[in-house]
């Protein structure tokens, strides 16, 4: 049998790893150094938690993995796989040598509980955490960066309680000398928790080079150990800190591009002294856009999909205009899926014009959302709209005549361009596409007789 | 562009030459305008030398078609070449204009 990496069980199982081993990697450390004994604080509960780990040990032999993004769900391949890899690291980690020991009583060492000494090497499992974050990072519907965020603070919060511990052990291991900054604290007899507090504030206090300075370092082994955490704390905070940073600003990395994209051309707009109307209507533009499409540019972002993909994805967003574009209704399988691979979306913002009058016509361009004016003449005059499923174009592109009349937006467009290139490939591999076209045509063509009636050629 | 009107039974057979395009066209629309006021009823236009049609020439078709629509008349096309018949076809005039493949059969179903 073999577990599938993906798999919901799979998931649940390692976010309940996930929360032992955070568990762990806190309570085993503050156990030793605060509380130095086993029975104090969950002991029962620490050997369920190893038993949890055992199993783990067990399911990672049946779980899939990926190389090179493809799943391998060889059973002998897996195993060798867990076996050269993280095997030996979770076996150490989790093997129960504090039970063999317990079997011999509670030897002290140095003053510290063997056991819990041994259970130091269970912090090995912090390896699990990275293995599990890197796992759910290849999920589909997991943000990637949220994840390395929760990986970082992780790893900060739990290398600073472990440093908190360390700095208090540097006092307890020589019984608290009457030097140690324990005793110039006068902590020595407080509460485990009150003890923990204070050697963690001043862990944070010297990694973050704030260092308030009263508590302070006062033996040979002390002035070491900050010596030492200063420089962990120095190196890794402005690694991990950068590092941080750097990750939630990419975040919003598509918002924070988009708007100094925006800025750029307000910018340049105010160097041209564009009129403020015109630019606000550019801001209009450019918020609409982040509204509707995240500031993605669906041209060139499907542009690097093959056909394949392309045409299932367009086929999902072009649901309404299947339904409404009467063209599409008439097609074959095989010339639909055509026309939707050769159609480029557009966003039209209200005001904008989608054709101008005296041009020549280069493509079709369908409507599938929001509506259109159509404009004669330099005063405008309107001849009617356009609306969802109409599209207009052809005529121009068959009489190969300027359009006489402008097209402007009504409100917020969405349109499909087809160009002339792709229009004339597409009749020449498709004859059925003319007949299509013909067959709409005839199906509309009261409109099309009025508005040429009306001089007007689109 | 040249203009030639025939009389073929009750039909008035306009046969036109060239190319009907902006310029050409109110040439041929004083012909045709001549034709209706004197009250024609069945006209034939005959496309077989037309080398190009214009907006301007698809524009006074329907205009005409409209117009002996209303008076209880009768307006046929004929021998329309390739890209005319294209032009027509993709404009959606067939639906409009009855279009006949020759003169013969245009005149046969008149």
């Amino acid at each position: 049998m073999i577990i599938r990496e993906h798999s919901a069980f799979r998931l649940c199982w390692d976010a309940l790893i996930l929360v032992l081993v955070i568990y762990s990697c806190v309570l085993i450390p503050y156990q030793l150094v605060f509380l130095h004994s086993v029975e104090l604080v969950n002991n029962r509960l620490m050997q369920a938690i190893g038993l949890v780990f055992l199993c783990d040990i067990g399911l990672n032999f049946i779980t899939s993995y990926r190389n090179a993004g493809v799943e391998i769900l060889d059973s002998k391949t897996i195993r060798k796989h867990y076996l050269s890899g993280l095997f030996a690291v979770d076996l150490i980690a989790n093997f129960p040598m504090d039970l063999l020991v317990a079997a011999a009583g509670d030897p002290q060492v140095g003053g510290f509980s063997a056991i819990l000494l041994l259970r130091l090497l269970a912090l090995l499992r912090l390896f699990r955490f990275f293995v599990i974050l890197r796992r759910w990072e290849s999920l589909s519907w997991t943000h990637p960066g949220y994840l390395r965020v929760f990986k970082y603070v992780g790893v900060i919060l739990v290398l600073t309680h472990c440093i908190a511990c360390l700095w208090f052990a540097s006092a307890s291991i020589d019984e608290f000398p009457a030097d140690s900054w324990v005793v110039v604290a006068n902590i020595e007899t407080s509460e485990p928790l009150s003890q923990y507090i204070r050697s963690l504030y001043w862990t944070i206090t010297t990694m973050t080079t704030v260092g308030y300075g009263d508590i302070t370092p006062s033996r040979s082994v002390e002035y070491l150990l900050a010596c030492v955490i200063m420089l962990i704390g120095a190196s890794l905070y402005a690694f991990i800190i950068g590092g941080l940073a750097s990750l939630l600003g990419n975040l919003n990395a598509a918002k924070n591009s988009h708007w100094e994209h925006i800025e750029s051309v307000e910018q340049y707009l105010r160097s041209r002294q564009v009129p403020a109307s015109l630019g606000m209507r550019v801001h209009r533009y450019y918020e609409y856009l982040w509204e509707r499409h995240k500031g993605l540019n669906e041209r060139t972002l499907l542009e690097d999909l093959p056909d394949s993909l392309r045409l299932d994805i367009m086929l999902h967003l072009a649901g309404d205009v299947l339904r409404d574009v009467h063209l599409f209704k008439h097609c074959s399988t095989m010339l639909r899926n055509t026309l939707l691979v050769a159609l480029k979306p557009a966003t039209y913002a209200p005001g904008n014009y989608l054709a101008r009058e005296g041009e020549v016509g280069k493509n079709i361009i369908f409507i599938t959302q929001g509506e259109v004016e159509i404009l004669v003449g330099e005063d405008e005059v309107s001849h009617g709209t356009l609306g969802p499923g109409d599209y207009f174009g052809y005529l121009s592109l068959a009489l190969k005549e300027h359009r006489s009349a402008s097209i402007r937006a009504c409100d917020y467009c969405e349109v499909l361009i087809l160009d002339k290139s792709r229009y004339d490939e597409i009749s020449t591999e498709y004859p059925e596409f003319l007949q299509v076209m013909k067959q709409v045509s005839a199906e509309h063509s009261g409109r099309a007789s009025q508005l040429l009636l009306e001089g007007i050629v689109l | 562009m040249d203009v030639t009107i025939r009389d073929e039974g009750d039909t008035k057979v306009v046969v036109l030459q060239g190319k009907l395009d902006t310029n050409t066209t109110p040439d041929v629309e004083s012909a045709i305008n001549s034709l209706l006021d004197d009250g024609v009823n069945n006209l034939l236009i005959n496309f077989e030398n037309l080398s190009y049609i214009s907006s301007a020439g698809l524009r006074l078709l329907l205009a005409t078609a409209k117009h002996m629509e209303g008076s209880g008349g009768d307006l046929r096309v004929c021998s329309l070449n390739e890209m005319a018949t294209e032009v027509f076809e993709l404009s959606g005039f067939t639906a409009i204009i009855d279009v006949y493949a020759s003169e013969q059969e245009a005149l046969g179903g008149a």
